[in-house]
């Protein structure tokens, strides 16, 4: 066909640093201590060279817990969330090519309205009727994947009908394909593939962001946490440990740090999103 | 109307030097009557005038706009006369009809308050007999009236003589007072404009309240001269202040005192013997200095322990019953196999169950004392407690802990402030009626309401002293609260800023005098 | 009703009836919240007009009634006044303030996305520059937002509130929301890769080599997507924007509707909502005008054709 790239695609590379930014978001979270540690002055704002691998923060406890505890928090969650924008964009492909006008209408309308909502409302109000022993990230995980599997489904859909929707199934069904080949292999596995993990990571991402922000919020509106027990730190007290140094704080390698785990989101998610392009 | 802070803020800063500075929070009312806040009281003080205060000089009763007084009516009633000449900020006249218009506000029903609530047990209504003389009556004959006549007087012709003052009422964010400054509430700020009156003459011409930022970048923003004032500095950074030579600390007597409430409802926490072990795990010296930065060898420290629930300063602080700086393991030990608790695998058990006590801080409380609640946990959980950590927001405080609704708690840390009056009844006396109203775990027991009992029908200080007294070894006993320390509070303030005498709790009460010269 | 039509008709079938459901949606979810706003203020424990207050703020039948209340009032401009927030002050002069300042934010940050999405669509901005904008796109907007409000306040101290301030802070917000999470970097990439994509198509191609420019011939077929695409990334700066107005202290709808949340101030929650569905609203007519529009040009006969 004119215009397709020639040769196989390297996933090998994106596929092994994917791996590893999973591993490194997913892992540490399990070895997160319950409690930060005893506080020890004598090394407030210690860098990585006094206490290693991080440097420690205003009260000398180590930021690899804060890393880990943040891990914790955000890992399963965005992942979770990530899965669900996945499997709501799938449906949204697959209904583009079998389902009826009337089906995709109604799919629409209701899209249009849950992304026209005020998202942070939303959240807000689910973080808060929360019982304060069930607050955590994976509710606010889940409501936010919701409100953006309309943009999701909308650009399944678009995918499906650039294919040809019912008429492409119509024309594999010709061949002599079966219809859950054409549904799974054909339409999800090599086409839709691309676009559906690229929400996907992109939600991953999305919710790392919005736990730092919620985090970060909460902090200064002197509430409860709306993301974690407050007795657990997330990477949001990190970036805002770190972004003092403007202030002249010593406080540089945390912001580093922070900043790094983000990069280790960010860079995950591309490296995910370049693994499974299409060829 | 002009909304934003900046609209306001360009009229102030174009036409005179203005004072600028960081408060705690923004006020939630600006009407008095729904004060839910000690930034709220301090923001009242500026803008309308109590009718009687104590001086912050000479602790006499003192009164800013009534000329004289006299008991009436066998002593349930007290007729003021009003001093000549006091204009309100739109210029129209202050006189006995706003006096008892506020009396009869708080009356009314339909002013949905719990001041004015708590005021309907005082008194009993007003007559306006002329211009400038008013009759207050009260429910019954109180011991020193003039100290139930503390409350700020609202203008009746504002409200248009509507004593049903709801809280959406706009008076509520732009108030009209007779106070030294007429002021202004923003979604930012509020500013304040100096009004000339017969009992007013403010040296400072225009003010600025900003919302406490990041207390780093508050302190740099002084430091710079980005604003000249911080009303409450917290401990940690009072180092950076006390060492600049611009900058002053000044202190502000509030009286106040922080504690562990500790709920005698949960069965392991009923027996008072758990209770005093809890008392001997808390490190008070380890806790000061990890949270607070106060070193237990200091001279003259800003944080000051105490054993029961006064400041030492107060003439009820029993100074027989010693505080307990440090922890002793042991003796809390005996105490917990004394009550029945089993250590298992090195955490206490009650009846075969585990122990996790659940622990909650006002969580603004943790600006002024960071980790504090982290450290509490940790000294719990060395003594062989699990934990589980929470903060709590102001409006659940208000409507959740402060009404006794917040079972779900072990231990919660607070703080309470007080002005002169330290009246301590509605903290600990059983909840019934409209006593014990503040009683965070509803605690019950005999003993204490008998003697808050005594001191209430007390008519003489020194019966008042013994009764407070008393009750202050009791509780130290009974420890329905871990009493912790009195922490004082400091105001930050540029030199440029002379004459800024601080009235113990109210703040700006002698504000006439301050001076400002950048 | 033919398939080309249905999805601007129902873009703009949804975009007359948001104003009213996503207030409507609010409602039910802040009915949720743990207390209410009457209890707040008059806890039944400390005072005694709980239900009168309850009463006079239609809080007292269910949220269906204090829906419709609200409803009513808006129909006519009044919104009430704020409960808790600002005190007294009507809901309609914070919206007054709140949503050019929003507009405002937002557009200066979306007129940021258009430069990078023009830039991509022409190739006058090279892909070398991509891993450049990815990198600053890894910033969460919040700290971004942060470091510019400590900055801010130090910087101008008393006069933070200032016009001069005030338009430093709208600007820095756009620069916080167009750059940060992702948002230049992935309107580029995106709109890169449509272009390319169609570029690559068979009939452009053959419009080369008639001699016709690329733009000219891709443009109205990509259009659809690329309306598509530009109001996905307003309604994610929209999104965004909460955040950063309360983080740079600027007094938009996000402010409003994050404050008024918290406090409970369901008056100005649900202006404020409404206010936020009015302007995806705006943008839905948008999208579906374009859509229309590009489907008569698409259709329309070429002048000079000989039958």
């Amino acid at each position: 066909m004119p215009g397709a790239p020639a040769g196989r695609v390297n996933r090998v590379l994106p596929a092994s640093l994917a791996a590893a930014g999973l591993a490194l978001l997913l892992v540490p979270g399990f070895f997160a201590p319950e409690f930060l540690s005893e506080p020890d002055m004598a090394n407030a704002f210690a860098g990585p060279g006094a206490v290693p691998p991080f440097g420690a923060d205003q009260r000398g406890r180590p930021l690899l817990e804060y890393a880990t505890q943040g891990a914790w928090v955000i890992a399963l969650p965005s992942l979770v969330a990530a899965l669900v924008v996945m499997a709501l964009s799938t449906v949204g492909g697959l209904i583009a090519c079998a389902g009826g006008r009337h089906v995709q209408t109604v799919v629409q309308i209701i899209s249009e309205i849950l992304g026209a909502l005020p998202r942070l409302v939303v959240i807000l109000v689910v973080a808060l009727v929360l019982p304060r022993d069930g607050r955590g990230l994976l509710p606010i995980a889940l409501t936010w994947a919701f409100l953006s599997a309309p943009g999701a489904i909308d650009e399944a859909s678009a995918v499906a009908a650039r294919l040809g929707g019912s008429r492409f199934v119509e024309a594999l069904r010709a061949h002599g394909f079966s219809r859950p080949r054409i549904y799974l292999v054909h339409l999800v596995a090599f086409n839709l593939r691309p676009v559906v993990v690229r929400q996907g990571v992109e939600t991953f991402m999305q919710v790392t962001f919005l736990e730092i922000a919620l985090s970060y919020l909460a902090v200064v509106s002197n509430q409860s946490s709306f993301t974690h027990a407050d007795s657990v730190q997330s990477w949001a007290n990190l970036l805002d440990l770190g972004y003092k140094v403007v202030l002249g704080v010593h406080s540089g390698h945390a912001l580093a740090l922070g900043l790094g785990l983000v990069a280790l989101v960010a860079v995950t998610a591309v490296a995910v999103t370049h693994a499974v392009r299409a060829r | 109307m002009q909304i934003a802070l900046a609209g306001a803020l360009a009229t102030v800063v174009s036409t005179g030097a203005t004072l600028a500075f960081y408060e705690e929070s923004l006020p939630t009312s600006m009407n008095p009557l729904y004060a839910q806040s000690m930034v709220d009281n301090r923001v009242h003080e500026l803008v309308l005038d109590r009718l009687y205060y104590h001086s912050p000089i000479t602790n006499e009763l003192t009164s800013n706009v009534t000329n004289q007084w006299e008991l009436a009516e066998g002593g349930k009633a007290v007729r003021l006369t009003l001093k000549k000449g006091i204009r309100w900020h739109d210029g129209k006249g202050f006189g006995a009809k706003d006096v008892c218009f506020t009396v009869q506000a708080m009356l009314d029903e339909g002013t949905t308050s719990p001041i004015a609530q708590k005021q309907r047990a005082v008194f009993a209504g007003c007559e306006v007999e002329k211009d400038l003389v008013a009759l207050v009556r009260f429910t019954k004959i109180f011991h020193n009236p003039r100290e139930r006549l503390g409350f700020q007087v609202l203008p009746e012709h504002i409200f248009e003589g509507n004593t049903a003052i709801p809280p959406d009422h706009p008076f509520n964010t732009r108030p009209v007072g007779s106070g030294p400054m007429k002021g202004s509430m923003g979604r930012r700020g509020v500013a304040f404009e100096q009004v000339d009156n017969a009992h007013h003459e403010a040296d400072i011409d225009k003010m600025i309240l900003q919302e406490a930022q990041d207390p780093l970048v508050q302190v740099r923003t002084l430091q710079n001269n980005g604003v000249q004032g911080i009303i409450a500095v917290p401990p940690p950074y009072r180092p950076e202040v006390a060492a600049s030579d611009e900058l002053a600390l000044k202190s502000y007597d509030l009286r106040s005192w922080w504690f562990v409430a500790v709920n005698p409802n949960k069965a392991y926490l009923a027996d008072k013997r758990v209770r005093q072990a809890l008392n001997q795990l808390i490190n008070r010296n380890e806790l000061r200095q990890l949270s607070i930065g106060v070193k237990p060898d200091e001279q003259n420290p800003p944080c000051e322990f105490i054993s029961g629930p006064f400041v030492q300063s107060s003439p009820y602080y029993n100074r027989a019953v010693e505080v307990s700086p440090n922890s002793d393991k042991d003796a809390a030990f005996a105490l917990l196999a004394q009550a029945g608790l089993k250590q298992v695998g090195g955490r206490w058990q009650y009846k075969g169950q585990p122990i996790s006590l659940r622990i909650g801080i006002k969580a603004p409380l943790e600006i002024e004392a960071p980790d504090l609640l982290s450290q509490i946990g940790n000294q719990l959980s060395a003594g062989g407690f699990d934990r589980q950590e929470f903060k709590i927001s102001v409006d659940e405080w208000n409507t959740k802990v402060l009404t006794g609704q917040s079972d779900d708690f072990d231990l919660l840390v607070g703080k309470w402030s007080f002005g002169l009056v330290e009246d301590v009844n509605p903290l600990f006396h059983s909840r019934s009626g409209d006593k014990g109203n503040l009683n965070i775990f509803n605690y019950n027991e005999k003993a204490v309401d008998s003697l808050l009992s005594q001191f209430n029908t007390a008519r003489t200080d020194t019966q008042a002293q013994d009764a407070y007294h008393a009750l202050h070894e009791l509780l130290a006993s009974e420890l329905p609260y871990l009493f912790l320390w009195k922490l004082d509070t400091k105001s930050a303030w540029r030199t440029e800023v002379r004459s800024n005498t601080i009235t113990p709790y109210y703040y700006w009460t002698v504000f006439d005098a301050w001076k400002f010269e950048p | 009703m033919s398939a080309r039509w249905l999805r601007p008709a129902v873009r703009l079938g949804a975009a007359l009836v948001l104003p009213f459901v996503v207030p409507g949606l609010i409602t039910g979810l802040i009915w949720a919240l743990p207390g209410d706003p009457a209890s707040i203020i008059c806890p039944p424990e400390l005072c005694s007009g709980t239900e009168a207050l309850a009463e006079r703020w239609n809080l007292d039948k269910g949220p269906w009634h204090f829906f419709s209340s609200w409803v009513s009032g808006a129909l006519t401009g009044d919104f009430g006044n704020s409960w808790r927030l600002q005190q007294g002050i009507p809901v309609a002069e914070l919206l007054e303030e709140s949503i050019p300042t929003t507009a405002a934010l937002v557009s200066l940050g979306l007129l940021l996305l258009i430069l990078g999405a023009t830039g991509a669509a022409t190739r006058w901005l090279p892909a070398k520059l991509d891993p450049v904008l990815q990198a600053v796109g890894l910033v969460p907007a919040v700290v971004m937002a942060m470091s510019a409000a400590a900055a801010l306040t130090i910087g101008y101290g008393v006069e933070q509130y200032s016009d001069q301030a005030n338009l430093l802070r709208l600007g820095l917000g756009a620069l916080a929301l167009g750059l940060a999470d992702a948002a230049l970097s992935g309107t580029v990439t995106g709109v890169r890769g449509l272009m390319e994509s169609e570029r690559r198509q068979r009939y452009v191609q053959m419009a080369i080599l008639r001699g016709e420019g690329t733009l000219s011939n891709a443009l109205p077929n990509t259009l659809p997507a690329l309306a598509g695409q530009m109001r996905a990334r307003t309604l994610h700066l929209l999104s965004g924007a909460a955040v950063v107005e309360v983080v740079l202290q600027i007094n938009g709808l996000g402010d409003l509707l994050w404050g008024g949340t918290l406090a409970q101030d369901f008056g100005v929650v649900l202006a404020a909502s409404f206010g936020f569905a009015v302007l995806s609203a705006a943008l839905l007519l948008l999208q579906a005008l374009v859509e229309i529009g590009t489907e008569l040009h698409v259709r329309r006969s070429p002048g000079g054709v000989v039958a």
